[in-house]
């Protein structure tokens, strides 16, 4: 069978790396074709009609053409440029730090639609002004698509009942080890019961659920800081927009004094 | 790669021809076999040329843009309102607003925009320069001429945040039609923006 020449895709745009005077290489994250990069040509001239189509934290639906070494977009058109959620700084700050992280945790044209979907959800979610809660959320259940989702019924290692206790968490593990498999768990972090209700809950509620929990201000940051080792721990490092986030949120509390 | 039979000052200036952007292998011998074929005061007038913008070329204490003079001159110029401040990503920036002869404030020039995903915070640029300048007092007002992309955007609330305390009224470009556009392939985002700030005919 004869491959088309071009092939359509609805997607966000990831980012965008420049090349030569006019091009930009854009990386797309598509439900029907998992992650790609192709590029547009003459992008860079005000006059380029994808231009602005092809923004990072757009969503588009994009024309693109085989190409030799790299695929081409011909056509871009935006489904929904997220106008609000460019305007407020935490909400881009949150929302670049998700995109980060379906680039990372991606291969290239490996179709998961459900992963675009929670994505797509995340940032509508981010734009009506949801804040970290829906990274939260996000995060998790990123984890538990690709199959990292940590294990919290029970003792990941002898299956044993857990105590309503602080608990280890262990990345290397898979979850939570109860006290008599500390010694075979690895590194990890001993996690409050209230984050581990969290984590538990994370599972089953949909992202406004998830949202709904009213959390003091310790218990998020213990969870935010239970995922992010998770999250480091399968990536091998922190996405560098976890800085960005953080450098915003510290520029709220100098709001406060 | 060079050529096994060229002689070593010549395979020596392919190598550091080829370090240029866009300027691949075959490119690098052109232009090297070219400079040999020149006169050669053009060989030493290139030379000359690239000795003196490392040596005199030095980035303005004040608006950090390039210059050969410290302060620049347009941070030197007394003509110059000197209580409102463009700032811009790149010195190239400050060039494209000085051809529209529209602006007679002063530059901050960043050297970039934040890029969370990059890795580029806030340290990488010239930020803290900027609250030093706004804390000296004399400021007005802040023009922001961040690129109009998630990077420029973020970049100029970030700035907007910490100027804002110190009682500076901060702007931005005002977004609209390019020159020579169709209106058929405008993206939501320029045209809404652009209905909003539309002017009597």
């Amino acid at each position: 069978m004869v491959r088309p020449r071009v092939y359509r895709a609805e997607g966000i745009i990831l980012r965008r790396r420049n090349l030569g005077e006019a091009d930009s290489i854009f990386t797309v994250f598509s439900g029907t074709e998992g992650k790609f990069e192709a590029i547009a040509k003459g992008v860079r001239k005000a006059r380029s009609r994808m231009r602005g189509h092809l923004e990072p934290l757009t969503r588009s639906r994009v024309l693109v053409a085989h190409g030799r070494s790299l695929d081409v977009f011909t056509q871009a058109e935006t489904v929904d440029s997220y106008r609000r959620l460019r305007e407020d700084l935490e909400a881009s700050a949150e929302a670049i730090y998700c995109l980060e992280l379906v680039d990372r945790f991606t291969e290239e044209r490996e179709p998961l639609h459900e992963l675009y979907a929670l994505l797509v959800t995340a940032l509508s979610l981010l734009e009506e002004g949801g804040g970290a809660a829906v990274t939260r959320h996000f995060e998790l259940r990123l984890l538990a698509l690709l199959g990292y989702e940590p294990y919290t019924e029970g003792c990941v290692i002898c299956e044993g009942h857990l105590e309503e206790e602080a608990t280890l968490l262990s990345p290397g593990a898979g979850g939570l080890v109860c006290r008599q498999c500390h010694t075979e768990a690895g590194r990890g972090r001993m996690i409050s019961v209230d984050v581990i209700k969290l984590l538990r809950f994370a599972k089953r509620a949909t992202a406004p659920e998830f949202m709904a929990v009213r959390t003091s201000l310790e218990v998020a940051q213990e969870m935010r800081v239970a995922i992010a080792e998770l999250l480091r721990y399968y990536l091998d490092r922190d996405p560098n927009a976890r800085r960005f986030v953080e450098g915003v949120r510290s520029l709220d509390q100098r709001g406060l004094d | 790669m060079p050529d096994a039979g060229a002689p070593e000052p010549i395979t020596r200036l392919i190598q550091e021809f080829s370090k240029l952007p866009g300027i691949g292998p075959k490119s690098a011998q052109r232009l090297s076999y070219h400079v040999l074929g020149a006169p050669e005061e053009d060989a030493r007038a290139l030379a000359k040329a690239l000795q003196d913008v490392k040596e005199t070329v030095v980035l303005c204490s004040i608006c950090f843009n390039i210059t050969v003079n410290n302060p620049c001159l347009l941070c030197g110029d007394e003509e110059r309102d000197r209580s409102l401040v463009c700032v811009v990503e790149q010195p190239l920036d400050v060039l494209v607003v000085e051809r529209t002869g529209g602006f007679r404030g002063l530059y901050h020039v960043l050297h970039g925009a934040l890029n969370p995903i990059e890795g580029v915070g806030p340290e990488k640029l010239r930020i803290q320069e900027l609250l030093g300048r706004a804390e000296a007092g004399g400021l007005k007002e802040v023009i922001m001429a961040t690129n109009p992309s998630l990077e420029g955007e973020a970049t100029s609330m970030y700035l907007q945040r910490l100027l804002q305390p110190l009682g500076v009224r901060v702007t931005r470009l005002a977004r609209g039609l390019p020159s020579g556009a169709d209106i058929e392939y405008l993206d939501d985002l320029t045209l809404s923006r652009a209905l909003e700030g539309r002017q009597e005919l």
